[in-house]
């Protein structure tokens, strides 16, 4: 089995942020913010984080903050629940929760939420269960839980359970290992885990499996680096990780590397790009593996920043 | 995304002029042939090479068609002719749209750049207006820049298609004019976008944010869900297992009455036996399924009984259906899946049934209603499936795998009443060898099982 190649993923990473050249990269501008927080906490993970300009990042993710509270994907770009949460994330990361007003964005938040317990991502109001796990996962970090109508929450979450244990974006949609972990996770952080059948879910989620020893996100798809981290975080927070095949995964992750360029891609040989290096990077986190820091598989953010988060003050 | 489609799109970009007045030129090119050709129902991104091929074979048949016209009537100049002189980049024929990805990146910044400018513009627009309250001069050039705004966030979304508030602003400006001739539009640019990028979320989204809109003033509602159904197969057919496409088909679910669902269910069928790998398509029966029994649950006892045929019937046919799946396709997860949730689904019947006076009519005792008869049938079909061959049939080797762990589900899943019955009918298989032998990677989940 290769090793991590830190090195070539940091200088990776750093090289993304100025690209501004090409096509594929240009259509990406829309969700910057999401990739700042890829980008930024694959660093961190990798003790990294003091090669960026703190300074630069904050100013241009206050940039693009609005009078509603919310956070568009870029500068100019309309406010969304995806772009709030990744926004928080990063200043937590640089622990500069400071610069915010707090009851603004838990407002926005706040505002997002549905007579049935659901949230919507924006004013448009489509509803999916990612946004319940980032309306819980935004307002604990920013410690205003207490704002939104939990109990409606959690029972949305619920109603989004399937026979086969999983979880899917509303209520009667297909089990997804994306949206498994966002309503695990949800309700890891309302103490709700009570409610989840872990023997079923854990069942379906280690099927993901497949022959390599990397995991897919449904039945018969393709594994992908990005599920190493979905699946993977969700049985951590179930407790059923040992019914995996752990070290099978860490080579499935380490062969997705590019070792020449940096990065880490879906699969071996594929084009790599943030998204998979970051997710690569976070699943060999909660695999233990050496030179990454502990991630917490709720927050998806590094131990550490989450201690601070609630064990200082 | 593949390595060599990144190296020659990096070449291809190096060769980009990056002068704006052309920029703007190709802008206005495009906006042009879109407003021209309202019925663009294909785009596609053609690498140059192809690109000047199909201009190519476009001009020979194009001169054919514009030679055979000549010779029918005097002085009659094909339309088609003349709009393909006009550019090297751009290819419009048969409602189709290509554009060479040569131009993707300055028409892209061209096109963010007019779009984010003028939203800025109507912005400020707008808030003088609510602000004053009255019908200011301002209010028809809020009306010049609509449709302006319009034209090139149908550019931009054509080269980027999530971004979100491009969407946004159509959403803004059709929700204020509240006709249906734009609602339905922006299904036509949402159904141009799916062409290419199949599972654009935002593309999907606004698909119901318009239905959403649209339903309570529309007549031919049900026409239009049908519609939709329909093109999510569509689509499903180019991007197998295509979660966002079939999401939006669980969606309309929804909205169906029990009679359209079970129409869907016939309907939808064929396409499912040819796609037997795709989960997605058999979750959407599972849905459909659901459906119905949701409606059953809510109705009087005096009505119940032709409700109850219904789903009886529906899922003998779906159980039987299913195993002829099964033993055709060796192998297929997808299949095996879908078996779970029927057996349980007719378990919880027989459960009910117990309790359920409605459930004795003719019809559904003449089915097989006896657990045990039906246990006996599962029981067959994991025999005819777990003879494993040393000879490493991938397929064969899945097939023994799927239908231990099947068993396995059921023991594991059956209602409390009928556990000692199905402890006394699988007491003879060793499923803990079946389960090991088939696939010992996943020991410890069959262990924790098993006890």
């Amino acid at each position: 089995m290769g090793e991590l190649a830190t090195e070539k993923h940091v200088r990776y990473i750093l090289s993304v942020e100025k690209r501004k050249d090409n096509f594929e990269s240009v259509v990406m501008e829309h969700l910057r913010m999401s990739g700042a927080y890829w980008g930024l906490t694959a660093l961190d993970l990798l003790g990294k984080l003091d090669t960026v300009d703190v300074d630069e990042a904050i100013s241009w993710l206050l940039s693009c903050q609005h009078e509603s509270g919310g956070f568009g994907g870029n500068v100019g770009h309309d406010p969304h629940i995806l772009y709030t949460l990744s926004a928080v994330q990063v200043l937590a990361l640089f622990d500069k929760m400071d610069v915010i007003d707090v009851d603004k964005v838990t407002n926005y938040i706040v505002n997002l939420q549905n007579e049935d317990g659901s949230f919507s991502g924006d004013m448009w109001g489509e509803v999916d269960t990612r946004f319940s796990y980032i309306a819980i996962c935004c307002l604990s970090i920013l410690h205003r839980l207490d704002k939104i109508n939990v109990e409606k929450a959690v029972k949305y979450i619920i109603s989004c359970k399937n026979m086969d244990g999983g979880f899917g974006c509303t209520p009667g949609g297909e089990s997804h290992a994306g949206q498994i972990f966002c309503c695990v996770g949800a309700l890891a952080i309302t103490g709700s885990l009570d409610l989840v059948d872990k023997d079923l879910l854990g069942w379906w989620l280690c099927e993901r499996q497949v022959k390599s020893g990397g995991l897919n996100g449904r039945p018969e798809k393709l594994p992908d680096v990005c599920y190493s981290w979905w699946v993977l975080s969700s049985l951590t927070m179930i407790d059923r990780v040992h019914w995996i095949s752990k070290e099978k995964l860490i080579k499935f992750i380490i062969d997705c590397q590019d070792t020449e360029n940096g990065g880490i891609s879906d699969r071996p040989d594929d084009a790599v790009d943030i998204f998979h290096t970051f997710f690569g990077v976070a699943g060999l986190s909660l695999l233990e593996y050496p030179g990454v820091k502990p991630i917490d598989p709720a927050y998806a953010l590094p131990v550490d920043v989450v201690n601070r988060i609630f064990f200082t003050k | 995304m593949k390595k060599v489609q990144e190296q020659k799109e990096l070449t291809n970009m190096s060769e980009e002029s990056d002068s704006k007045v052309e920029a703007m030129d190709l802008l206005r090119q495009l906006e042009d042939i879109l407003e021209s050709d309202a019925l663009i129902d294909e785009l596609g991104f053609i690498h140059p090479s192809q690109f000047s091929l199909l201009k190519e074979e476009s001009d020979i048949s194009s001169n054919l068609f514009y030679e055979a016209i000549h010779q029918s009537a005097d002085g009659v100049v094909s339309s088609v002719e003349s709009s393909n002189q006009d550019s090297l980049y751009f290819w419009n024929r048969d409602h189709k749209l290509g554009i060479s990805t040569h131009v993707l990146l300055p028409l892209y910044r061209t096109a963010k750049h007019a779009f984010m400018t003028t939203f800025k513009q109507y912005r400020m627009c707008d808030n003088q207006y609510d602000k004053v309250g009255i019908c200011l001069p301002t209010a028809s050039s809020c009306d010049n820049l609509e449709s302006t705004l319009l034209r090139h966030s149908k550019s931009l979304l054509l080269l980027s298609c999530d971004f979100i508030t491009a969407w946004n602003c159509r959403k803004l400006i059709v929700s204020k004019k509240q006709q249906l001739s734009m609602f339905m539009d922006e299904l036509l640019l949402s159904e141009l976008v799916l062409s290419y990028s199949h599972k654009s979320e935002q593309a999907w989204n606004h698909r119901r944010w318009v239905i959403k809109s649209i339903s309570a003033n529309c007549s031919n509602f049900k026409e239009i869900l049908g519609k939709e159904s329909e093109l999510v197969e569509k689509i499903a057919e180019r991007s197998k297992m295509n979660y966002r496409a079939w999401n939006h088909r669980c969606w309309l679910v929804s909205h169906m009455t029990v009679d359209q669902v079970l129409c869907e269910l016939k309907k939808s069928r064929s396409w499912a036996a040819l796609h037997v790998t795709d989960n997605c398509c058999f979750h959407y029966r599972r849905r459909l399924l659901l459906k119905i029994m949701e409606g059953q649950s809510c109705v009087e006892d005096t009505v119940t009984h032709g409700y109850n045929v219904n789903i009886v019937q529906a899922l003998k046919d779906e159980l039987d259906w299913n195993e002829t799946l099964i033993k055709r396709y060796v192998g297929r997860e997808a299949l095996w899946l879908h078996r779970r949730f029927l057996s349980m689904c007719w378990i919880n019947n027989f459960v009910l049934a117990a309790g359920d006076a409605s459930y004795h009519s003719k019809e559904a005792i003449s089915l097989y209603h006896d657990f045990g008869t039906f246990l006996q049938n599962e029981l067959c079909l994991l025999h005819s499936c777990s003879t494993i061959v040393d000879d490493d049939f991938v397929d064969v080797q899945a097939q023994a795998a799927h239908s231990a762990s099947y068993i396995l589900w059921l023991k594991v899943q059956v209602p409390k009443p009928l556990e000692n019955e199905l402890q006394e009918k699988i007491r003879d298989v060793d499923l803990k060898t079946l389960l090991n032998k088939s696939c010992p990677v996943r020991s410890s989940l069959f262990n924790y099982f098993m006890n």
